[in-house]
């Protein structure tokens, strides 16, 4: 009972206009301080070591870094130029081509909102001009967006594996088939829609075109391959990983993009070579541009911990009163199954969806769930995954989800508009999401084959 | 969500946020690079810097909680604005006020517990009151945790006048822990100030409300006359 | 749950409750305090790191957030030096050793040596004796060049490997099997029972039953909170850990010895060494007591020396 009064204080908080995360934290102190004798500085405490204490979400800042670099480093055009040379040219080939290019930047960046900006604001334009409705480029755009927390490197994953204290790079792993598998399900419904519809298709520009465009844009996509390489071939931890790529963005936005730094050409004047230029090895890094990139990174970083330090005081709330425990009996003793189970999971998340920003929301119900799901057997790699894939899809349903927001922001179109226009996809995300809650080998094969079995060693 | 810019007024606030902006910047640059070195210094090197894990842990609580009221102060902090955005103007005012009192109590509560969680690691009393600051606690025989060092990062030089005061005169070999936490304190001050202003503000009509709905939103300002409806 | 008018003790740990060595205990201890002083005390044990990890625990139980916990004996560093004794490489040449010289007065002092900072050790429970595993074989101490192991963070962990002329590398607990799996460390010392639990040994060469050092919690509280306790209620929960302390200590020679024959079962290499084999690996490490002499105190050193004679001469 005590807890439906917390969850229900939160929740009326932040309809009220109070932040999420005041919302989580407030509710939190009253409850601890009413009901346990826990003093306000174990509080204090407990907010501090959100951030010194979890070695984990330390690739958060990093990650956001790193993308940062790369969506002010012009790496944004190269791949959506990339992507329209290879597959342009089929019906619905810019819509598709839009698919992609969201895949391939999900591939440098940890947050889906960042990739709905980066493409959608070129991409849309582009399809309107080609002939496109507004709302079928929104549509698209808004779904293929939130494959930027599935495919890795993702900002969810890692506030799940610092949750429940499994690996990063199994969770990372284990993003790569289902992202794919999602956006070649977008792909293909794009398709079957053009064919059916007539939609407008582009020129093949050869083979030449291709390999170009791919040259161009293998700078930035070699991100990936750098985060994965490393971590799996033993050079880094995935926290090392997101700051090494961070390292690797910087070097590339200044010093081989040069859209950014010392190097960059003002006022559409053409970017200087380096060797013109050789102090720019060390201006860079006291550039004004690296500055701003680094602060935007850095207030990202701070409204996103805000709300994760709250809702570890939640989570702190829920074990000092023994919530856990609670559930996992009452659910175990029901006698629900792990299809019940799962469905209960799905259910909680969409809901919770609505209102929580998904890395707060995955805080909280890890822990909740996360002991429920080892009792009845479900790996708790397939478990992450499943949450994840929830929150894809709370970002894009109504009432309020974030990449509904931000979309209508980029495409400029109202709120239920967008909600409209992305409905159709929104059914192939659903299918999507039964696929993957209930094929669990989607989501553990690579990182078994990869990195052997799972163990739980709690 | 747009509101007016209430924040760009005069050199002196222009100064600060600059000097807000800049400090949040360089924190994270040394995450990064401290964090980078140590991968260099490991794979190339088959060493490392033991104190640095410790140190970025530290910078990342840094730059939180001093950026938290930044956040605040250009209304950054992400919430729910879609009941704000269908109740009447007059309705949604004093919801907001609402809502900016109980920041102003969370800032206060947690300061509060700020205090008493630093005080000692300073030497100094906590507050007593379970929820409202009363007075000073007398200090007790284990009240005293001064001597209370970190795990990894090394006494700097520079700080050894500091030890007579603090340590009884005693060597500090690594870092006290007063001086890695003092941030909350401070932080969680800056934070109760700047949601009294934000109050202040919301009180005046000078600004609707505490949050924005999503973390994007500059960005997509930025992008925004891409797309306009024509 | 707890009663109304019943003291609630609360226990943090970061293992779990049924396997590990110190989950055991502590499940044991809070089943025998609930059962005998029902009505008077009331234990809940947080374990898993759920409620505070091993570095929180100490300042929230400076605070008065938490009566009880374990931690190794590494996370005492800013409290006292005297445990450093413990990872001093063949200091102890077995757990009888190890028994012996904490029962004896050098021991039982050291449970005290922190009252004036605030926590007052109220035993030792042990995990074991350490082993050795990189990913290559480790026969000689030379064979360790070069190579990065994960130690506790501790100065004398750090020496230890310095010593061997290998690379100490602190890392959580919870990374290592990746890191020794993708190769970012190539070894590691734990005790048998740690070794099987986290499946090192998957990943591994092979252990080499080293022996070299203890790996031992310490229970400890907060000295006002239990000097304010009732003298009954003192005695009484003193009396109950002390039997708690005695039966796990034995039985976890059994729980260590039956991980290791679990690892050769599971088709793991375990590799023994021959006695001049093991002296040239002492030799290369002793240099390191000289270092941490003045922390621990020539003393102790004896006394643990004494111990040592003691328990091979009987
Ligand atoms: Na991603
Ligand atoms: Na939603």
């Amino acid at each position: 009972m005590d807890v439906v009064i917390l969850f229900a204080m939160v929740i009326g908080l932040m309809l009220i206009g109070v932040p999420i995360a005041v919302s989580l934290g407030f509710s939190s102190i009253l409850f601890l301080l009413v009901l346990s004798d826990t003093s306000l500085s174990s509080i204090a405490q407990s907010f501090y070591q959100a951030m010194a204490g979890h070695y984990t979400l330390l690739a958060i800042p990093f990650f956001i870094l790193a993308s940062s670099f790369m969506s002010t480093g012009g790496v944004a055009q190269r791949i959506i130029r990339f992507s329209i040379a290879l597959v342009g040219h089929l019906p619905g080939g810019l819509a598709i081509a839009g698919v992609f290019a969201c895949m391939l930047f999900a591939a440098l960046s940890g947050s889906s909102p960042a990739t709905v900006v980066a493409i959608g604001s070129i991409v849309i334009a582009g399809m309107r001009q080609v002939g496109y409705s507004r709302d079928f480029a929104a549509g698209v755009i808004a779904n293929a967006g939130t494959l930027g927390i599935l495919i890795p490197p993702s900002i969810v994953m890692v506030v799940y594996a610092s949750a429940t204290d499994v690996s990063v790079g199994r969770m990372f792993l284990a993003g790569v088939i289902p992202g794919i598998m999602a956006g070649t399900m977008l792909m293909t419904t794009i398709y079957v829609m053009a064919r059916m519809r007539n939609l407008p298709k582009g020129d093949w520009l050869g083979w030449g075109e291709v390999f170009e465009s791919g040259a161009d844009a293998v700078w930035g996509l070699l991100l990936i391959v750098i985060i994965l390489g490393g971590i799996y071939g033993g050079i880094f931890t995935p926290t090392e990983a997101a700051a090494v790529a961070a390292v690797y963005a910087f070097l590339i936005a200044c010093f081989v993009y040069r859209d950014m730094g010392p190097l960059a050409g003002r006022d559409g004047a053409p970017n200087t070579p380096l060797w013109r230029k050789p102090q720019a090895l060390v201006t860079a890094f006291f550039h004004r541009d690296t500055r701003d990139t680094l602060f935007e990174a850095g207030k990202l970083t701070i409204t996103l911990m805000f709300i994760i330090a709250n809702a570890l005081i939640l989570k702190h709330v829920l074990t000092d009163e023994q919530i856990p425990q609670q559930i996992a009996g009452a659910m175990i003793n029901a006698g629900f199954g792990a299809v019940m189970f799962l469905v209960i999971v799905n259910v909680i998340l969409l809901i919770g969806g609505q209102f929580m920003e998904p890395s707060g929301l995955i805080v909280i119900v890890a822990p909740l769930v996360f002991p429920i799901a080892i009792e009845l057997g479900i790996d708790p790699i397939h478990l992450g995954i499943i949450m994840v894939v929830n929150m894809e899809i709370g970002m894009i349903t109504p009432p309020v989800g974030l990449n509904l927001f931000v979309t209508s922001g980029v495409a400029g179109m109202p709120m239920m508009r967008v909600v409209k226009a992305a409905l159709p996809f929104l059914a192939v995300l659903f299918v999507f999401l039964i696929m993957v809650t209930y094929i669990p080998v989607l989501s553990t094969w690579l990182p078994t084959t990869f990195m052997g079995p799972e163990l739980i060693t709690n | 969500m747009s509101h007016t810019d209430p924040h760009h007024r005069g050199g002196m606030h222009r100064f600060v946020d600059e000097l807000e902006e800049t400090v949040i910047a360089v924190i994270l640059g040394a995450m990064t690079i401290i964090t980078f070195i140590n991968v260099v210094l490991r794979y190339g090197f088959n060493t490392g810097l033991i104190w640095g894990l410790e140190a970025v842990s530290f910078l990342f609580a840094w730059l939180v909680l001093f950026g938290v009221s930044y956040a605040v102060k250009k209304t950054a902090n992400l919430g729910v604005d879609a009941v704000l955005n269908i109740v009447p103007r007059g309705t949604r005012r004093v919801l907001s006020l609402i809502a900016a009192a109980v920041c102003v109590a969370y800032a206060f509560l947690l300061l509060k517990g700020a205090w008493d969680y630093w005080a000692n690691f300073a030497n100094l009393p906590q507050t007593t009151g379970r929820w409202f600051p009363t007075g000073f606690e007398e200090m007790g025989r284990t009240s005293y945790r001064g001597w209370y060092e970190v795990v990894d990062i090394p006494f700097p030089e520079w700080l050894r006048w500091i030890q007579p005061v603090m340590n009884e005169g005693m060597d500090y070999e690594k870092l006290p822990r007063f001086i890695p936490y003092v941030i909350l304190p401070v932080g969680a001050l800056m934070l109760l100030i700047r949601f009294v202003q934000a109050s202040w503000r919301i009180w005046h009509g000078r600004d609707e409300s505490l949050i924005v709905s999503h973390e994007a939103e500059d960005d997509v300002r930025d992008v925004a006359h891409m797309n306009r409806e024509d | 749950d707890c009663d109304d008018g019943e003291m609630v003790i609360k226990f943090s740990h970061v293992t779990n409750t049924d396997r590990h060595p110190k989950g055991i205990a502590a499940s044991l201890l809070q089943e025998r305090v609930n059962e005998e002083m029902d009505g008077t005390a009331c234990m809940e044990v947080y374990p898993n790191s759920t409620l505070y990890n091993d570095d929180q625990v100490l300042e929230a139980m400076l605070q008065g957030d938490v009566q009880m916990a374990a931690p190794s004996l590494s996370k005492f560093e800013q409290f006292t030096k005297v445990f450093r004794i413990f990872d001093l490489p063949f200091m102890f040449n077995n757990i009888e050793a190890v028994d012996a010289f904490q029962a004896s007065d050098a021991g039982q002092d050291m449970l005290e040596s922190m009252a004036r900072r605030g926590l007052l050790g109220l035993g030792f429970w042990h995990n074991g004796m350490k082993q050795m595993s990189a990913n290559k074989p480790l026969i000689e101490p030379s064979d360790a060049e070069g190579l990065k192991f994960r130690v506790q963070a501790s100065e004398v962990l750090k020496a230890q490997m310095s010593a061997m002329g290998a690379s100490p590398q602190p890392m959580a607990f919870s990374e290592v099997y990746g890191a020794l799996q993708t190769g970012v460390v190539d070894g590691q010392e734990n005790t048998w029972s740690n070794i099987y639990g986290q499946k090192f040994f998957e990943v591994q060469d092979g252990i080499t039953e080293t022996n070299h050092g203890v790996l031992d919690y310490l229970v400890v509280t907060n000295v006002d909170w239990w000097d304010g306790l009732d003298e009954d209620v003192r005695d009484q929960l003193s009396t109950i850990l002390a039997e708690v302390t005695e039966t796990r200590n034995t039985e976890s020679y059994n729980v260590n010895q039956e991980a290791k024959q679990a690892i050769i079962d599971a088709g793991g290499t375990v590799r023994e060494l021959d006695a001049s084999q093991r002296e040239a690996w002492v030799e290369a490490m002793k240099p390191v007591w000289e270092q941490f002499v003045e922390d621990v105190g020539q003393e102790n050193i004896d006394a643990a020396q004494e111990m040592n004679a003691q328990v091979s001469g009987s």
